[in-house]
C-alpha cells in the first residue's frame, strides 16, 4: 500500500485531467518535434546517403559515338578504375497510348531512354527493381523510373508510343517501375526516364551499340584527379578502340545533383527544429511554474504538519517526472507516425528509397532528455523556491493578489480612459502576472516571428521563381535536332499565327581549359544577339555583351561556383566544336538553375566556329501569353518546322519552364508551410495553457465578478479578450523580429542552394498571421473562458 | 456526551512509544533527518514527561523580547513589540484581541511558521528562532500540532489520508500501523465513517475535527490553533472547543487564538493582545499555574 504522500502525487496527476493534459501536451510538443524534425532529418540524411552510396554513382561519364561490349570490360581492368559499364542512352519523344503513324509529334514529351545490357549485374548506377512484371524487360517492354509517377499517371500494362531520332515510331508496353537515384527526377527536369533491354533497340530503329560509358573511380580522388584520369581513358582506351568521345562529365565526387536542395531542406529542418525545441522549453517552464504556484499553499500545509524539504521536493519531482513519462510516451507515439509521413513525403519528392525508418540512438536519448530533464530543470527553481518559502507566506500565497498599479506599464494601462469596463479589466488582467505574460509572450513572439519569417521566405522563393521567369521573355522555344539555317527557321516561325517576334540562338557544349591542363566539359555556350529581346540579363558584375565585339563573354554565377579560380576580367580558354580560343569575361549574370553557361554574341560565335548561319534554338514571342496560348504556339511551331522538314528535338513554353523552377523550389516551400504549421500549433498549446492557468488562478476573482452581477457572456468575453490582447502583442513584436530573421533564413537557404534568392518581405504573410493568431487566440481561450463562465460563486469562494 | 470521552492520550501504548523514543531514539525518528535532529526529537518526546519531572525553572514555552516587523507595505509595520511569555505544560492559553492586534503573528512565532525579527523563542528547550525551515518542519511535525481557521486539509487526499500524512512525513509508527492509528483518532472524533471521503464532501465542522485529528497524529505535546472555531457556527464551535478541553485534561498544552468572548472565558489563561503587546494576562479563577 502506498503512503498518503504518494497518493497525493497520484491524485494531483489524475485529479485535474485538463491541467495534466496541458502540461503533458506542452512537454510532448518538444518530444514530438525532436522525433519528427531531428529524427526525420537524421533518417533522411542517412537513408539518402545509403541509397546514393549503394547506387554506385559514376565518377566519370563518357558520351561517345558508339562502342561494343568489350570496351567497358577493358576500361574496368585499368588499375585506376574500380568499375565501368556501358549503356545506350537516347533522347526520345513519346506520347501515351497508341498513336497513328502519321500523327504530328507536336506536344509529345521527352523520354530519356537507356538500353541496358544487363539489368541484374549492373555494377554502376544501379537500377533497383520496384514493381515490374518482368525483369529485365522483355523485347517491346519499357520499365519507367518511378519518379515518372510524380508528373503523370502510368500503370503497368500501359502502352506508350516512342519516336527516336530516326523518326521511327514504336509502341512499348510499360512492364513496371524501377528506382534510379542517379536520374534527375521527372518533376525536376520535365522529362521521364525509362529502361529497355538491348533487344528492343532494333524496333526503335537504333543500332545495338552502346554509346554511354560510366566509370567508377576511387571516391577519395579530387575532381581534378578524376578529370585527369578521364582524359587519359579517352586518349588511350577509347581512342585505341576508335571511339570518338563527344562529352566527358566529371561531377563533384560524392555529390548528388539534388544535394543542394537536400542541404537546404535539412538546414531548414535544423533551424526550425531548434526553434521549436526552444519554444517548447519556454512552454514547459511556464506550465510547470504555474502548477507549482498553485501548489504553494499545499506545500505550506505539508510543512506545517512536519514535512521535510527533501520529502516535499521528492513529491513534486515525482509529479514532474510522471508528467515527463506520459509526455515522452505521447510525443514518441505521435512523433513516430508524423516522422514516417515526413520521411515518405521527402523521399518521394527527392526520389530515394528508405529502407530503415529507425532514428539514431542519440535522437532517442535527446527525446528522453527533452521529455524528462527539461521539465525537471524547469521545475527545479519553482520547487526550491516553494519549499524554502516561510510557511506563513506559503499559506497566504493563495490570497496574495499579484500587485497591480505599481509599474510603468500598469500606470499607462490605468491611464487609458474610456474603454468599456470589461475590456479594461481584460487588458489589466493580461498584465497582472507579468512573469507568466513574459514567458507566454516570448513563446508566442518567437513562434510568430518564425512563422512570419517562413512566410516571407516562401514569398521570396516565389519571387525568385518569378524573377527567373521574367529574366526570360519568350512564349515558346524549340530545340532543333541539328544545326539548321537561321533564315529558314525564322522564316517558317514567322508564318505561325500569333508570332510577333523571333530570335535564333546557337547552343553548343563547351570545354573550359583549366591552367593545369584539365578541362571542364560540363559547360554550355549560348550564342545570342547581344541586343537580344528575349532575355533581360540581370548583371551581378561587369557589363553585358556588345554587338560584334570579338573575344568577349559573359558568364553566369554557376560558372564561377564550378570554377572558383575565375574572376571578372579574367581571360578563359574555351574549346567550342573543336575550336580553342581565349575569351575575356566582361560580365557576370545570376544563375538560372540551368548549370554553368557562357554567353557570347551570336555573330561572333558563328564566325568563331564557322557555323555559316546555322542555329540550334528558336525562340518566339507571341501576341498571347496564357498557358494555353503558349502551348498552342509551341505545337504550331513544331508542326510548321516538321512540315518544312526542319527536324526538332523538343520544345518548351515559358510557363512550363517556370513550372520546372517552381517544382524545384516547391519542395522547400511545402516544407516551410508544414513547419510553420508546426510552430503555430506550439503557439496554440502555449496560449491555451496560459489562459487555462490564468482562469484557474482567477477563480476567486471570477466569483466576485459573478457576485456583482457579471453574466456568463461577459466573463466569457473578458477571457477571450485577454487571449486576443496577448496574441496581438505577440504578433506586433513577432512581425518586427521576422524581418531580420527572414533575411538570415533566406541567406542560409541561398547558401545551401547555391542560388541567388530574391528577397521580398511578405506583407500578406504578416496580415495572414494576424488573422490566424487572433483566430488561434480565440480558439485557445475558448475552453478556459468557457470554464471561467461556468464557475459558480460558491465554487469560486471555496476554491483551493 | 463528549466525543473525546474515551480518548486514550497518555495511555499505555502511546506513552510507551514516545518514552521509548527518548530511551532508544530509534522508532520515532528514523530516516535521513534522524541524526541531525535527535536533540529535537528527544526534546519533543521528552515533553510528555516534562510535567512530571518538575523542570520548573524552564517553562515549556518561553518568548523573550520577541519583535516582528513586516516591511512588505510602504511603511514597515511592527506586529509584535517585544513580547515576553512563559507557558507551563498543561495550560490552556487563549490569545484574545482585535483583528490586527498581533495574536496570529504571535502564534505563528510559536509554531515556527513565521520567523521573529528579533528576540528568542524557546519551546521545550529548542531554540525555535534559530532553526532553519527544514529543521523547523521536522521539529514542528513532532512537537506541535497546528490547527488553522480554514482547516487547510489537502483537497486531493481523503480524510484518513490527511490524518496519516504527518506520520508519513515524520516517519512515526510503522507504515502498516498508521491506518489503525488514524482510524482510532477518527473514531474518537466520530468521523470514522467519513474516513474515505474527500474534504470537499465534509461540512466545516467536520473538516475542523479532521484537522484536529491530523494535529494529533504524531501525538505532539503542544497544540497551536489559530481561530479554530472562527469559521464555525456556535454549536459546532462548542463541540470543537470541548474537544480542546478534553485534550488539556489529558495533559496537552494548548495555545489558541480566538476573538470569541464566550470561549475566551473558558480557557485557563487568557492573554489579551493589543497593538503587538500582551496587555493583560488573566488566569481563570480556580485555575492554578501547573
Amino acid at each position: 500500500m502506498s503512503s498518503p504522500r504518494w497518493r497525493k502525487v497520484f491524485r494531483d496527476l489524475t485529479g485535474h485531467p485538463v491541467r495534466t493534459a496541458l502540461v503533458v501536451l506542452s512537454i510532448a510538443v518538444g518530444v514530438f518535434t525532436v522525433s519528427v524534425i531531428m529524427g526525420g532529418r537524421e533518417v533522411l540524411i542517412r537513408e539518402f546517403e545509403a541509397d546514393f552510396r549503394a547506387s554506385v554513382a559514376p565518377s566519370v561519364e563518357f558520351d561517345t559515338s558508339g562502342f561494343d561490349d568489350g570496351l567497358p570490360k577493358q576500361v574496368a581492368e585499368r588499375h585506376d578504375v574500380l568499375a565501368a559499364e556501358g549503356r545506350r542512352n537516347m533522347a526520345m519523344r513519346f506520347a501515351p497510348g497508341e498513336v497513328g503513324k502519321n500523327a504530328s509529334t507536336a506536344g509529345w514529351e521527352t523520354l530519356q531512354l537507356s538500353a541496358v545490357p544487363d539489368f541484374d549485374r549492373s555494377g554502376v548506377q544501379k537500377i533497383v527493381r520496384e514493381e515490374a512484371s518482368s525483369w529485365p524487360p522483355r523485347p517491346g517492354e519499357i520499365i519507367l523510373e518511378k519518379s515518372a509517377l510524380m508528373v503523370d499517371s502510368f500503370s503497368a500494362g500501359d502502352v506508350v508510343t516512342v519516336e527516336g531520332a530516326a523518326s521511327k515510331r514504336c509502341e512499348l508496353r510499360v512492364a513496371g517501375f524501377a528506382h534510379d537515384i542517379n536520374t534527375i527526377p521527372a518533376q525536376f527536369q520535365g522529362a521521364i526516364a525509362g529502361y529497355i533491354s538491348m533487344d528492343t533497340l532494333q524496333s526503335l530503329g537504333e543500332h545495338e551499340v552502346l554509346n554511354h560509358l560510366s566509370v567508377v573511380l576511387d571516391p577519395t580522388l579530387s575532381r581534378q584527379a578524376a578529370t585527369r584520369i578521364a582524359a587519359d581513358i579517352r586518349d588511350t582506351d577509347l581512342a585505341a578502340a576508335g571511339v570518338q568521345t563527344l562529352l566527358i562529365t566529371v561531377p563533384e565526387p560524392g555529390s548528388h545533383f539534388l544535394g543542394d536542395i537536400f542541404k537546404a531542406l535539412t538546414t531548414l529542418l535544423l533551424v526550425i527544429g531548434l526553434t521549436v525545441l526552444g519554444l517548447s522549453g519556454f512552454l514547459v517552464i511556464t506550465t510547470v511554474s504555474a502548477i507549482m504556484t498553485q501548489q504553494v499553499r499545499q506545500l505550506g500545509i505539508m510543512k506545517s504538519i512536519g514535512a521535510r524539504r527533501i520529502q516535499v521536493e521528492g513529491m513534486y519531482l515525482a509529479l514532474v517526472v510522471s508528467f515527463g513519462v506520459i509526455a515522452v510516451f505521447v510525443g514518441l507515439l505521435a512523433g513516430r507516425y508524423a516522422c514516417q509521413a515526413l520521411i515518405e513525403y521527402a523521399a518521394g519528392i527527392l526520389n530515394f528509397r528508405v529502407t530503415d525508418m529507425m532514428p539514431p540512438v542519440w535522437v532517442m536519448v535527446l527525446n528522453v532528455a527533452v521529455g524528462m530533464f527539461v521539465p525537471v530543470a524547469a521545475a527545479a527553481w519553482p520547487i526550491t523556491r516553494g519549499t524554502r518559502m516561510r510557511v506563513v507566506r506559503a499559506l497566504n500565497a493563495a490570497n496574495e493578489v499579484p500587485r497591480f498599479g505599481y509599474g510603468f506599464v500598469d500606470r499607462i494601462l490605468g491611464a487609458i480612459k474610456g474603454l468599456p469596463r470589461p475590456v479594461a479589466l481584460s487588458l489589466r488582467n493580461t498584465f497582472l502576472r507579468k512573469g507568466r505574460l513574459a514567458l507566454t509572450l516570448l513563446t508566442l513572439v518567437l513562434a510568430s516571428a518564425v512563422v512570419m519569417a517562413v512566410l516571407t521566405v516562401r514569398t521570396s522563393m516565389l519571387q525568385t521563381v518569378d524573377d527567373m521567369g521574367s529574366w526570360w521573355n519568350y512564349d515558346a522555344q524549340v530545340f532543333l535536332a541539328r544545326p539548321l539555317p537561321s533564315e529558314s527557321v525564322e522564316r517558317e516561325a514567322k508564318r505561325v499565327p500569333g508570332v510577333t517576334a523571333t530570335e535564333t540562338w546557337i547552343q553548343a557544349q563547351a570545354s573550359l581549359m583549366r591552367p593545369d591542363g584539365t578541362e571542364n566539359q560540363g559547360i554550355y555556350v549560348l550564342g545570342l544577339p547581344a541586343d537580344t529581346k528575349f532575355i533581360k540579363p540581370e548583371l551581378t558584375g561587369g557589363r553585358w555583351l556588345e554587338p560584334d565585339v570579338v573575344g568577349e563573354v559573359v558568364v553566369n554565377a554557376d560558372v564561377l561556383s564550378e570554377e572558383p579560380g575565375i574572376r571578372l576580367g579574367d581571360t578563359i580558354r574555351l574549346g567550342i566544336r573543336g575550336v580553342e580560343d581565349d575569351w575575356k569575361v566582361v560580365g557576370v549574370v545570376a544563375g538560372q538553375m540551368m548549370g554553368p553557361i557562357v554567353f557570347v554574341d551570336r555573330k561572333v560565335l558563328d564566325a568563331e566556329i564557322s557555323a555559316g548561319g546555322a542555329v540550334t534554338r528558336l525562340l518566339v514571342q507571341a501576341s498571347e501569353h496564357t498557358i494555353d496560348a503558349q502551348v498552342r504556339t509551341a505545337r504550331d511551331l513544331e508542326t510548321r518546322l516538321d512540315d518544312a522538314s526542319l527536324p526538332i528535338s523538343g520544345s518548351q513554353t515559358q510557363q512550363a519552364q517556370k513550372k520546372t523552377y517552381a517544382s524545384q523550389l516547391g519542395i522547400l516551400i511545402t516544407f516551410l508551410v508544414v513547419l510553420a504549421g508546426l510552430l503555430a500549433s506550439v503557439g496554440v498549446i502555449g496560449l491555451t495553457g496560459t489562459m487555462t492557468m490564468n482562469v484557474l488562478e482567477s477563480t476567486r476573482e471570477i466569483g466576485v465578478m459573478r457576485s456583482v452581477g457579471a453574466s456568463h457572456a461577459s466573463i466569457f468575453g473578458i477571457y477571450i479578450t485577454e487571449g486576443v490582447v496577448v496574441a496581438v502583442m505577440a504578433w506586433m513584436l513577432g512581425a518586427v523580429i521576422s524581418w531580420p530573421l527572414s533575411r538570415v533564413l533566406n541567406t542560409l537557404l541561398a547558401g545551401a542552394l547555391g542560388l541567388q534568392l530574391s528577397y521580398r518581405f511578405s506583407v500578406e504573410g504578416v496580415l495572414l498571421w494576424l488573422v490566424l493568431v487572433v483566430a488561434i487566440a480565440v480558439f485557445a481561450s475558448m475552453l478556459p473562458a468557457w470554464r471561467a463562465s461556468r464557475v459558480s460563486i460558491r465554487d469560486a469562494i471555496s476554491y483551493e | 456526551m463528549t466525543m473525546f470521552g474515551i480518548w486514550m492520550f497518555g495511555g499505555k501504548k502511546r506513552t510507551g512509544a514516545a518514552a521509548g523514543a527518548v530511551a532508544a531514539g530509534d522508532s520515532v525518528a528514523t530516516g535521513s533527518g534522524a541524526a541531525a535532529t535527535s536533540a529535537i526529537a528527544g526534546a519533543a518526546a521528552g515533553s510528555t514527561t516534562a510535567a512530571g519531572n518538575g523542570a520548573a525553572d524552564r517553562p515549556l514555552i518561553h518568548f523573550d523580547s520577541v519583535v516582528k516587523v513586516y516591511d512588505t507595505g510602504e511603511v514597515p509595520f511592527t506586529a509584535l513589540k517585544g513580547v515576553d511569555l512563559r507557558v507551563e505544560p498543561g495550560e490552556f492559553v487563549g490569545l484574545i484581541g482585535k483583528s490586527g492586534s498581533g495574536k496570529t503573528t504571535l502564534i505563528n512565532m510559536l509554531t515556527g511558521i513565521d520567523h521573529p525579527t528579533s528576540g528568542e523563542i524557546w519551546v521545550d528547550g529548542t531554540p525555535v528562532h534559530s532553526l532553519g525551515e527544514n529543521a523547523l518542519a521536522i521539529w514542528r511535525g513532532k512537537t506541535i500540532g497546528v490547527v488553522f481557521q480554514f482547516f487547510q486539509l489537502l483537497p486531493t487526499l481523503t480524510v484518513a489520508e490527511n490524518v496519516m500524512l504527518p506520520m508519513d512525513f515524520c516517519n512515526v509508527y510503522k507504515p502498516e500501523e498508521r491506518v489503525d492509528v488514524a482510524m482510532a483518532l477518527l473514531e474518537q472524533i466520530e468521523m470514522a465513517d467519513q474516513a474515505d471521503k474527500l474534504p470537499a464532501a465534509l461540512s466545516g465542522g467536520q473538516q475542523q475535527r479532521v484537522a484536529i485529528a491530523r494535529a494529533l497524529a504524531n501525538d505532539p505535546p503542544i497544540i497551536a490553533a489559530d481561530e479554530p472555531t472562527g469559521n464555525l457556527d456556535s454549536k459546532t464551535a462548542d463541540v470543537v472547543f470541548s474537544s480542546f478541553e478534553e485534550l488539556v485534561a489529558r495533559g496537552k498544552t494548548i495555545v489558541m487564538v480566538t476573538h470569541d468572548g464566550d470561549l475566551a472565558a473558558r480557557v485557563t489563561r487568557a492573554l489579551h493582545v493589543a497593538d503587538g503587546e500582551i496587555i493583560e494576562d488573566r488566569r481563570r479563577e480556580g485555575a492554578e499555574a501547573p
